[in-house]
């Protein structure tokens, strides 16, 4: 197989349906920004989930009043709280925090939001205690028996938090594959239809590649790679398109979030790890329309 | 050499047959008019020897292959082996008469040292050396005509089918065409030639081979194109 003509038939080629050739880059590359956006997401789930493991813990948050007046925690209700919390099978650790060290910590984790912080007073944060369970999926137990005790105000669930926010961005990666979906099936019927016109044009010179007795590959050959070619180049793109959000949106405005280590930043190198899948895509999904086309609707 | 047997053709699209039973042994090296009026199943009979159709009935041979039977794998060979012109020249205008002539080779895959060696070689063949550089439009219709023999002629196919070569040219000129086939065959390539053109079968006194509504209806060792005329 001479490459050298296949290849300057695939140039001719995609010169000749520059329009089309453009539309159907750019279809197929929104539709690979989007399935490489929904990859990052649920790499970033997996990461927090991996991140969170172990770390998850149960707050135990005190009433005003054991909060105002218990700093150290050693009056009734708050020792016996203590001392039951200790006393519960599953429980591994437990760490009083008190007013003060709750607002620090407020301070510490909002540090890049100073408005909020204008606003915030220490007498809206209520005194804790920082549980950790042996079996973070246990935390129904401390719920059902703490809540409502005197002194307690509430039990917090972090994991039960975590667990709607997961939903969130599992939600947000549905969406983006079904554009995704949504957008491949466009950049399918595109790629269909530019090799159909492409054939057209060429039909004079795919005749006589036929009459001469060229084999089948070698008059298939170039449209395919056609079809393989703006796909790869919408691939780059979808690539160039995630590291550019990346870098000008995502980075500015998850800071905040990434910065006080609520969720892990997505890094270039996670982007570097799901371009694979999105040239693999590309590839395959061009490849097989190109050749079912040229099977059902080109005579060659 | 070819061989049809019993050949018939019926299209979907119609109910009388475009070939009906059509039996012609040609040999290697022969020289034969295809004659008759449009519609007569000159041109089915071409394609059949092409491969471009399938008989509805009936064996066809071309050299070694069993045409109506080979597998599609196969048929490139088969289309290797025959060189085609048609009246409409069929040239790639963005291509130069010596590019054009390569393209036949270069999409069977042939060595660019062979293409560069014979390209030139079939040019001179058909009286074009000079112009391999030229495009298609600058040239006349009998050049035209030449660039398509040549690329039909650059493989050195055992057939060369002619499908009204001369029907978009003057006299004179489908004169040259004819003395350009002529040498063509005289290298033991046979030709087969559809045509409507009196003058050249009767001056020629080769194989005619007459076909109506699907029928041979005459086939003359020395012919001339109507019969006492």
């Amino acid at each position: 197989m001479r490459t050298s003509f296949v290849f300057s038939e695939v140039v001719t080629g995609l010169r000749r349906n520059v329009t089309m050739t453009i539309a159907m880059i750019l279809t197929t590359a929104i539709s690979l920004g989007l399935l490489g956006g929904g990859l990052l997401v649920v790499r970033m789930v997996d990461k927090m989930q991996a991140n969170y493991a172990g770390k998850l813990e149960v707050s135990v948050l005190l009433t005003n009043d054991v909060s105002a007046n218990d700093k150290d925690c050693t009056q009734q209700p708050c020792a016996g709280l203590r001392s039951q919390l200790e006393q519960t099978s599953g429980v591994e650790t437990v760490v009083f925090q008190n007013r003060d060290e709750g607002f620090e910590r407020f301070k510490r984790i909002f540090e890049a939001q100073p408005e909020l912080l204008k606003l915030a007073r220490p007498e809206a944060i209520p005194a804790t205690f920082r549980v950790k369970l042996e079996d973070p999926d246990r935390t129904d137990v401390i719920k059902q028996a703490f809540e409502g005790k005197p002194g307690v105000k509430g039990v917090d669930d972090q994991g039960k938090f975590l667990e709607r926010f997961f939903e969130g961005l599992n939600g947000l990666r549905d969406v983006a594959l079904i554009l995704a979906l949504i957008q491949a099936f466009a950049a399918l019927l595109l790629i269909s239809n530019t090799i159909q016109v492409s054939a057209f044009t060429r039909r004079v010179e795919v005749g006589i590649m036929r009459l001469v007795g060229a084999t089948r590959w070698y008059t298939q050959l170039p449209f395919l790679i056609e079809a393989v070619v703006a796909g790869i180049i919408g691939a780059v793109s979808a690539v160039a398109g995630l590291v550019l959000f990346k870098a000008f949106f995502l980075d500015r405005i998850t800071r905040n979030l990434t910065e006080s280590g609520i969720i892990p930043p997505i890094g270039y190198l996670d982007i570097l790890f799901v371009s694979p899948w999105l040239f693999l895509v590309a590839i395959v999904i061009s490849a097989t329309t190109g050749y079912v086309t040229l099977r059902l609707y080109v005579r060659l | 050499m070819i061989r049809l047997e019993h050949v018939s053709k019926v299209y979907k699209t119609s109910t009388r047959p475009a070939l009906d039973d059509v039996s012609v042994e040609v040999d290697k090296g022969e020289f034969v008019f295809l004659i008759g009026p449009s519609g007569s199943g000159k041109s089915t009979f071409l394609r059949l020897l092409l491969r471009e159709e399938v008989p509805t009935r009936g064996r066809v041979y071309v050299s070694n292959f069993d045409v109506a039977k080979m597998s599609r794998r196969r048929v490139p060979r088969l289309r290797q082996s025959i060189g085609c012109v048609f009246q409409d020249f069929r040239l790639l205008p963005t291509k130069t008469v010596a590019e054009n002539v390569a393209f036949a080779l270069e999409v069977i895959g042939k060595p660019r040292n062979t293409i560069v060696k014979v390209v030139p070689e079939v040019l001179q063949l058909v009286g074009l050396d000079g112009k391999e550089d030229r495009f298609p439009t600058e040239l006349s219709g009998g050049e035209q005509q030449r660039v398509a023999i040549a690329r039909a002629f650059v493989n050195r196919p055992l057939v060369l089918i002619a499908d009204e070569p001369t029907g978009n040219l003057d006299p004179d000129t489908s004169q040259d065409i004819m003395l350009l086939l002529e040498r063509i065959n005289r290298t033991g390539t046979t030709v087969i030639m559809a045509t409507h053109d009196h003058g050249i079968v009767d001056s020629m006194r080769r194989r005619v081979v007459e076909l109506a509504f699907g029928k041979v209806v005459r086939d003359d060792a020395r012919g001339v194109y109507g019969v006492g005329r």
